[in-house]
């Protein structure tokens, strides 16, 4: 089963025609994504890596019968394109595109809360579930399967983790990249909740970072509703107070200090989740809960 | 990108807010000739990015021309929370019977604008908010609708406000949110908006933060970067088109991710000290990396290069290319320790390998950093 994709999940790619849109098609598909079809207003009738191109989002709906999209864009046309695939009933849209302006992803946001969608970033690496398909820029060779849930708000921390685990003979189920921006669509909350009902997952890990209140309201929800294990890591542990790092989610700001990593770390134990001080202990702390006792 | 307090007053005035008149100056015979032109007394104020200038001293007022001249030569020069201050702006004191606190901004978690609103105006609005919450309304916004007249009313009687100053307080409140909505700021506050004996309303300060990410539909702003980042490297590094912030150590950091990139602080931090994080983002190309080394070294007394990069979106093989090109071309004698792994990364490593670079033989960062530290100690 897994979350949220698997080797039937029908794909659309928005943006197939461009550099990178191809490139990732072509790798979406060696992995064994099924990618029915591409978007790119003007384009229609081409064809991208055997994949038939069209102009609108409703087109590759009603003829390949497309129900998730994973975004290659621009961010100026992030508005339009969301747009087009909420109104022709897209189910899961990745947006993989980063320096989408924040106003059009609240805008978005709120349009997306009134309909059936679940959307999954700005500037993720996207949704990889292991051993059947990707939609995302992942480096498929850093996964192993196996029943391990990873939720990540760093791209490049969430292959670092993965790999780390499969060299140790843990794998995965399914990996999400949260996204990096201050604002994104799912929480991670939200996430843990589908990993929570997961045949396929016996524990989850989650990859935070400094800013924002992702991981202490994630605290408050596995302390309520979550009975599988947690583990943790949390990175940027003496970052500047008032600088981004890298991210724009990632900052410490005012003098209240808003976004720590120390109290992100202390509202998770407090709840029982095992917090990982390095990459490398995460592997350590999922051994010791996987290990029958 | 945040605005200075006089940039933010433009805003606000372009929307209908009435804001003091202002003259900005750079050196004290100019300060004074602004004070002339808009008439004693008047208030001197440091132009900077950061809060605080009350407390540092940024903020004084002048009720003689030589006392404008003494606080701007007090003023400019000096720093305030690490920011110099390069210019000031003189404006008419102007009296209050009653203060406001507004300001619109975004609730991130919940992904929607909030609109907040204080009748304790001039102070920290965190501390009114733990101090005395019943004098503070926050609302979140319809980011489709719009703050409706309605809901901005209701906000100000919520926080006691009773006749006329109703509506008055509330159009400056829609006026603030269309300030917020159409230049795409993460925050547009006005601390504080006052009541002059008069009885007219006045924002006397403005604090507005414009999303990067937006600038480009912005053209109208016209907004320069130079004196907005302090740090000449930082700077630097935007102009090539990276994420570069400076630490005190002296071990340079080059990661393909934010997290990464934090991460590899974490772990060096352990042993040894970070002199920068550094994230390439998602578009390396060799020269891009080629630029990136350049930058890094241009830092005083750094002992070791310490490269981290997956190659998903990134080519990492071409990334190589642009650090060796650099290595050749300046003779770079300090350890260079990368970590590479993702698409392309045997590639990558032969590319390293075949040009001094030492390839980390591990997928964690924790063995890389030990490797790093061998290097290190292995060479005194």
């Amino acid at each position: 089963m897994s979350i949220l994709l698997n080797r039937k999940t029908k794909v659309l790619v928005q943006g197939i025609t461009g550099r990178i849109g191809r490139v990732q098609t072509r790798w979406m598909l060696d992995y064994g994504t099924n990618i029915v079809a591409g978007v790119t207003p003007g384009k229609g009738g081409q064809e991208v890596e055997g994949v038939p191109v069209y102009d609108t989002v409703a087109e590759a709906v009603a003829k390949q019968g497309a129900e998730a999209s994973v975004f290659f864009i621009p961010p100026k046309s992030f508005k339009e394109a969301a747009l087009q695939s909420i109104d022709a009933g897209i189910s899961l849209i990745v947006v993989i595109t980063e320096h989408v302006p924040v106003h059009d992803v609240m805008e978005i946001r709120e349009y997306a809360s009134e309909r059936e969608v679940r959307i999954i970033g700005p500037t993720t690496p996207g949704i990889i579930t292991v051993g059947e398909a990707k939609m995302g820029i992942m480096p498929s060779n850093m996964f192993t399967p196996g029943r391990i849930g990873v939720i990540s708000r760093s791209g490049t921390l969430s292959y670092e983790i993965s790999i780390n685990l499969a060299t140790a003979g843990l794998g995965q189920s399914t990996v999400v990249g949260m996204g990096a921006d201050s604002v994104v669509f799912a929480s991670i909350p939200e996430l843990l909740r589908l990993f929570e009902r997961d045949e396929d997952t016996d524990l989850v890990v989650i990859v935070g970072e400094v800013g924002g209140v992702q991981e202490e309201n994630a605290a408050q929800f596995i302390d309520r509703w979550m009975t599988k294990p947690v583990v943790t890591y949390i990175a940027g542990h003496n970052v500047p107070e008032g600088k981004r790092m890298g991210h724009a989610g990632a900052i410490i700001q005012g003098e209240h200090g808003m976004g720590i990593p120390q109290s992100k770390m202390a509202a998770l134990r407090e709840v029982g989740v095992d917090v990982a001080m390095y990459p490398a202990e995460v592997v350590e702390l999922v051994k010791w809960h996987l290990t029958p006792s | 990108m945040k605005l200075y307090e006089f940039e933010g007053n433009d805003l606000l005035r372009r929307e209908g807010i009435p804001v003091p008149d202002y003259a900005l100056a750079a050196t004290p015979e100019e300060a004074r000739e602004g004070a002339e032109a808009l008439g004693l007394p008047v208030v001197v104020k440091a132009q900077v990015l950061t809060g605080g200038r009350w407390l540092a001293g940024g903020v004084q007022t002048a009720y003689s021309l030589e006392q404008v001249e003494e606080a701007a030569r007090r003023i400019l020069g000096t720093s305030i929370r690490g920011w110099l201050v390069q210019q000031v702006m003189i404006t008419p004191k102007v009296d209050s019977v009653r203060e406001f606190y507004l300001a619109v901004t975004i609730d991130e978690y919940h992904g929607t604008p909030v609109a907040v609103l204080s009748a304790a105006g001039g102070v920290s609005v965190n501390r009114i908010a733990l101090e005395r919450p019943e004098e503070v309304a926050s609302r979140h916004v319809s980011v489709i609708k719009g703050l409706l007249p309605s809901e901005a009313r209701r906000m100000c009687r919520g926080v006691g406000l009773r006749g006329a100053e109703v509506s008055r307080v509330a159009n400056m409140l829609s006026a603030l949110y269309h300030v917020f909505r159409n230049y795409d700021a993460l925050i547009a506050e006005i601390n504080p908006l006052v009541r002059t004996p008069e009885g007219d309303y006045l924002a006397l300060d403005a604090k507005v933060e414009i999303d990067d990410d937006s600038l480009y539909r912005h053209p109208e702003l016209n907004l320069s970067l130079d004196s907005r980042i302090p740090s000449l490297l930082e700077r630097q590094g935007r102009e090539i088109g990276v994420s570069y912030v400076e630490l005190d150590g002296d071990i340079a950091i080059i990661a393909s991710g934010a997290g990464l990139g934090m991460a590899s602080m974490d772990i060096i931090g352990r042993s040894m000290s970070p002199a920068n994080f550094l994230e390439t983002g998602g578009a390396i190309t060799a020269e891009l990396l080629y630029n990136v080394m350049d930058l890094v070294l241009r830092k005083e007394g750094i002992r070791a290069v310490f490269i981290n990069v997956y190659g998903g979106i990134n080519p990492i093989h071409e990334g190589a290319k642009g650090v060796v090109r650099y290595m050749k071309e300046h003779e770079v004698t300090i350890p260079v320790v990368a970590k590479a792994l993702g698409n392309h990364q045997e590639e990558t490593w032969e590319i390293f390998r075949n040009n001094g670079v030492h390839v980390v033989n591990d997928v964690s960062t924790e063995k890389g950093v030990e490797q790093l530290a061998r290097l290190l100690e292995g060479g005194k």
